[in-house]
């Protein structure tokens, strides 16, 4: 499965209280095009959208955050799931999208096909995490969402996709738009 | 001299209630203070620009937070300052300490950074000010005022002994 469809079959667990962070280059324009606006749709600061859930996480403990990242994004920010492992705010939900490249620059190789993504999850102290090695049916994967989800706690997917250099158009909305609408939303 | 406590019950009336950042050994003091503080909560990050990403995710769930970095931190953070905090316009104070000045001759690790310190800070074209003495409040009056006017990050410059 491509990361645009994975992205698109998570629509139907987004509500008016999730809250939803997508990692720059092409996760956040699929998110800006599949799933319910606003949301943060970061422009730059890679490695950062899991900080950036922390911090949504903790000034909002009633509502659900939802950190969507690809595999380079997240390994650029590998350090701070030692944070996020440590403070374990219940409401945070983080989904990697691992196609392996780093698609939005021309499909380069990154190197997270290395990575034992359980046990480095299970190492830095996360209690609920899973991984999808190769999506064989769209319903394990709408059953992995909803026990991402509905966790009670800290909680990572990882998911491995297909290869797809395929990029979408620009997200039309500048910076400070993206702020104001995701914060009025609040 | 400024008191910690001082300091925090300050930051405390003027809706913070989350800070983060990495230590420097100039704000030992701030951070024993703020372990004990039950207004402000200190998260502990591993880097700088991950405590910028930090801040700025609260700002974006309608809270506050502020940083406590050493001025090292100001190299690393480069990024998360152009593509996160002035690029959506995000209001954040840091507090910065001044490593390399005299106190610091025999630690030629913080030299070369003490001396570009300013320079790094005008280039992000980030305004500072260098919070010495008995007119600290007034200081922070005017950074907040500053930051929240023009939705800028600002940095406040600490010397040794300044926090106790």
């Amino acid at each position: 499965m491509r990361g645009e469809e994975v992205i698109a079959s998570l629509k139907e667990f987004i509500s008016d209280d999730t809250l939803i962070v997508s990692s720059n280059g092409n996760v956040s324009r699929q998110a800006y095009n599949f799933l319910p606006q606003p949301q943060v749709y970061l422009r730059g600061s890679m490695g950062l959208p899991m900080s950036i859930g922390l911090g949504l996480a903790l000034a909002q403990p009633e509502k659900q955050v939802l950190v969507i990242t690809g595999d380079g994004n997240f390994l650029m920010g590998l350090s701070s799931m030692t944070t996020i492992g440590n403070y374990k705010p219940a409401n945070l939900k983080i989904i990697i999208l691992d196609n392996a490249i780093y698609a939005t620059t021309g499909g380069q190789e990154t190197v997270s096909s290395t990575v034992d993504y359980l046990k480095l999850l299970e190492g830095f102290g996360i209690q609920h995490y899973g991984s999808l090695n190769s999506i064989k049916s769209p319903s394990k994967l709408l059953e992995a969402f909803e026990i991402l989800l509905t966790s009670k706690q800290t909680a990572v997917l990882h998911i491995k996709l297909e290869e797809d250099i395929k990029n979408l158009e620009n997200i039309p909305w500048q910076p400070k738009k993206i702020k104001n609408k995701f914060m009025e939303k609040i | 001299m400024i008191k910690s406590i001082d300091i925090l019950n300050y930051l405390s009336e003027n809706n913070f209630e989350l800070s983060t950042g990495v230590p420097c050994s100039y704000f030992k003091e701030l951070l024993i203070e703020l372990d004990k503080s039950a207004d402000i909560q200190y998260i502990a990050a591993t880097r700088e620009d991950e405590a910028v990403g930090i801040a700025c995710g609260y700002y974006l769930g309608k809270k506050n937070c502020f940083l406590i970095i050493q001025n090292s931190g100001l190299a690393t953070i480069g990024d998360a300052f152009t593509s996160l905090a002035q690029l959506y316009e995000i209001p954040l104070l840091i507090f910065v300490s001044y490593r390399g000045l005299e106190p610091d001759k025999n630690f030629p690790e913080h030299v070369i950074m003490g001396n570009v310190t300013e320079t790094v800070l005008d280039a992000y074209g980030i305004p500072y000010w260098n919070m010495k003495g008995e007119d600290w409040k007034k200081i922070l009056d005017k950074a907040l005022e500053r930051m929240n006017e023009d939705s800028s990050v600002v940095c406040i410059l600490v010397e040794k002994g300044v926090i106790i």
